[in-house]
């Protein structure tokens, strides 16, 4: 697709415009944070504590005495950093496995596919305080019961793909020109089942951020004073019911804003990919 | 074969139930099992945890000896197995309560919320799916299209704490955030163990209100973030139905609109009750965060503290009923989804 069609596409999807905008926000929070923040995000400062937005500290502070605003910015690197290690590291795992147990169906991917569903309908937040418990309480944990959780996705995903591609006549026409399992797994069939699996990544990234922030809410992720929008939610939590409210409602709004620049991603992903939506703008709601 | 002659003469709804009984007994086996390893990957020395940092090694051996957990790990899971068969799911270190007595304390408490929060959400969902689709361009149809992108982003937590602060803060229209009842009302006597029936069955006019308007913080947090997925699957599904051809027909032959939209959402009611089952099976865990921060008592609240102190028998028990509660809701899903659709071959 060349850069006009691609523009075009664009104008008519101002939910992919919004998106790309939102990435655009949280790629620079990531480089110059230093910069557009005025404070450090980890210095407490018990003179300036629990100040109003406004003035020196524009989302006000909180009861360290630590700036908001900068600590939301720098938060970004964290959360986004999780996020996007576990995603990319289950899509790393996922995906071979996906592929070899949609291809071979014997009783080993049986039982794989049983432990999936297994994992799959453990609670989500028990699973990762037990992990966390497991593994000592490091940014690296909740990547790890991230991961535990996006495996079985993307390999589901994967597996659902290949079990339709493999029945298809150019999969036989391969195995004739004398391709052996390996090249038909991974050259023949993969290329043709990754494209539910680019959509499901900028989704699963959303979740991965929803996820991080749930899981230091309820104290099994990063830890203080470490910048993370779920836990600086978790610190104000208990100052909101006596009318402090900014310092929970500004880490909210950016994780709002950054899993629904994913899902908005995927959305423009979904209708990019798919040859049977191009130009039909009303089909797209349908 | 007389037996499948008598089989087939069954009515539909007995057979379809009897084949879901039939396969929950080998899932809760696999399931009892698996739990039983994965606890017992956890970190920490029950025995030590229990006897305290000055515990002697003797000491701790001969507790490990009355607890089995000297057993190599195929005889501890045998034991295990036949524990759970008689209903027993160990002893909490902790409540010093037999952990079946601990889970039954709480389960009314996560499952009132849970039951609530699921009527809400549905009768939420199906009524701004149907009447965004009837009337596509009007008021309720944009507004469920921008619910429907942004409540996938919205978190749990951070929703209970913004209706904390408008709804009892600001306004003072709701009660204070801890727990299921006022402290200073009597709970109604513990019938079903949820407050709202057993107060209605009790008399108690005070004792209900309490309970009742306790739920509505919560109960509207679990909504608002739930029900944009299940929306937007009824939408998808019910637009099905409503644009197929017998709906045309219907409409040709001049039958009302209301009987064409009630028999076009039966069309489409078996993607929905599978949605429903996934989110309620979901919630179980979710519920973790809201039932934090409502004080609420109840099971997830429970297993935070149980995965806090390394208590093995009630981590065990949380993930056993949790499991066989997500393979109930699961089972009942499939015999409304197979009642609802009779093409279902059973």
């Amino acid at each position: 697709m060349n850069v006009a069609k691609l523009s075009a596409f664009l104008l008519r999807r101002p939910g992919a415009l919004i998106g790309l905008a939102l990435l655009l926000v949280q790629i620079v929070a990531i480089l110059f944070a230093p910069y557009i923040a005025s404070f450090s995000p980890t210095d407490a400062d018990p003179l300036s504590s629990t100040l109003p937005p406004g003035g020196e500290h524009l989302f006000g502070t909180d009861e360290l005495g630590m700036d908001i605003f900068s600590r939301v910015v720098f938060a970004t690197r964290v959360n986004l950093l999780i996020s996007f290690t576990a995603v990319f590291v289950s899509l790393a795992i996922g995906v071979p496995i996906g592929v070899v147990i949609g291809f071979y169906r014997g009783f080993l991917s049986t039982v794989v596919l049983r432990i999936f569903d297994f994992l799959q309908s453990f609670p989500i937040f028990v699973l990762g305080m037990a992990l966390v418990a497991v593994l000592g309480q490091e940014i690296w944990s909740v990547a790890i019961v991230l991961t535990l959780l996006f495996v079985p996705m993307f390999a589901r995903l994967v597996r659902a793909e290949v079990l339709s591609q493999r029945e298809r006549p150019f999969i036989a026409a391969a195995r004739c020109a004398g391709a052996n399992d390996l090249q038909i797994m991974f050259q023949h069939i993969l290329p043709n089942a990754m494209t539910p699996v680019i959509v499901q990544i900028s989704i699963a990234i959303g979740m991965a951020i929803l996820l991080t922030a749930g899981l230091s809410f309820i104290g099994a992720g990063v830890r203080m004073p470490s910048p993370e929008w779920g836990l600086m939610v978790s610190n104000g939590a208990q100052q909101m019911i006596l009318g402090v409210w900014w310092i929970a409602l500004f880490p909210g709004i950016a994780i709002v804003l950054s899993v629904l620049c994913f899902a908005l991603l995927a959305d423009a992903l979904r209708d990019l990919t798919d040859p049977r939506l191009q130009g039909d703008r009303r089909a797209r709601t349908a | 074969m007389p037996l499948a002659a008598t089989w087939h003469r069954l009515p539909r709804f007995v057979r379809i139930i009897l084949t879901r009984l039939g396969m929950i007994v080998p899932q809760m086996l696999g399931v009892t099992l698996v739990t039983f390893l994965l606890v017992r990957l956890l970190p920490g020395d029950p025995a030590r945890l229990i006897l305290g940092n000055f515990a002697t090694d003797d000491s701790i051996k001969a507790l490990k000896q009355h607890l089995g957990l000297d057993q190599s790990l195929p005889v501890q899971m045998e034991r295990y197995l036949i524990a759970v068969l008689h209903g027993d799911l160990g002893m909490s270190p902790f409540t010093s309560n037999p952990v079946l007595t601990d889970l039954a304390q709480r389960a009314p408490a996560t499952l009132e919320l849970i039951g609530y929060a699921m009527i809400l959400t549905v009768i939420a969902a199906v009524s701004l799916a149907v009447i965004s689709v009837v009337r596509p361009g009007g008021i309720v149809d944009v507004v469920a299209r921008i619910y429907g992108l942004v409540a996938g982003a919205i978190p749990d937590f951070w929703v209970a704490l913004l209706l904390v602060f408008f709804l009892f803060h600001i306004l003072g229209w709701a009660p204070a955030p801890f727990g299921r009842i006022d402290a200073m009302i009597n709970a109604p006597p513990t019938i079903t163990g949820f407050l709202t029936i057993d107060s209605v069955i009790a008399g108690d006019r005070t004792a209900f209100w309490s309970a009742a308007s306790r739920l509505v913080l919560p109960v509207l947090t679990i909504a608002i973030v739930n029900t944009g997925a299940l929306m937007k699957m009824a939408q998808t599904s019910f637009r099905g139905a409503y644009q197929s051809e017998f709906v045309n027909h219907m409409r040709l032959c001049g039958v009302p609109e209301r009987r064409i939209i009630r028999s076009a959402l039966r069309n489409a009611l078996p993607p929905i009750i599978s949605q429903t089952s996934f989110i309620t099976g979901f919630l179980l865990g979710a519920a973790v965060l809201v039932e934090t921060i409502f004080a609420w008592g109840g099971l997830g609240q429970y297993a935070v503290q149980a995965v806090v102190n390394s208590d093995y028998a009630a981590i065990q028990g949380f993930v056993l009923v949790a499991s066989a509660f997500v393979l109930v809701v699961y089972s009942v899903a499939d015999i409304l989804y197979e009642l609802a659709d009779p093409r279902i071959q059973v």
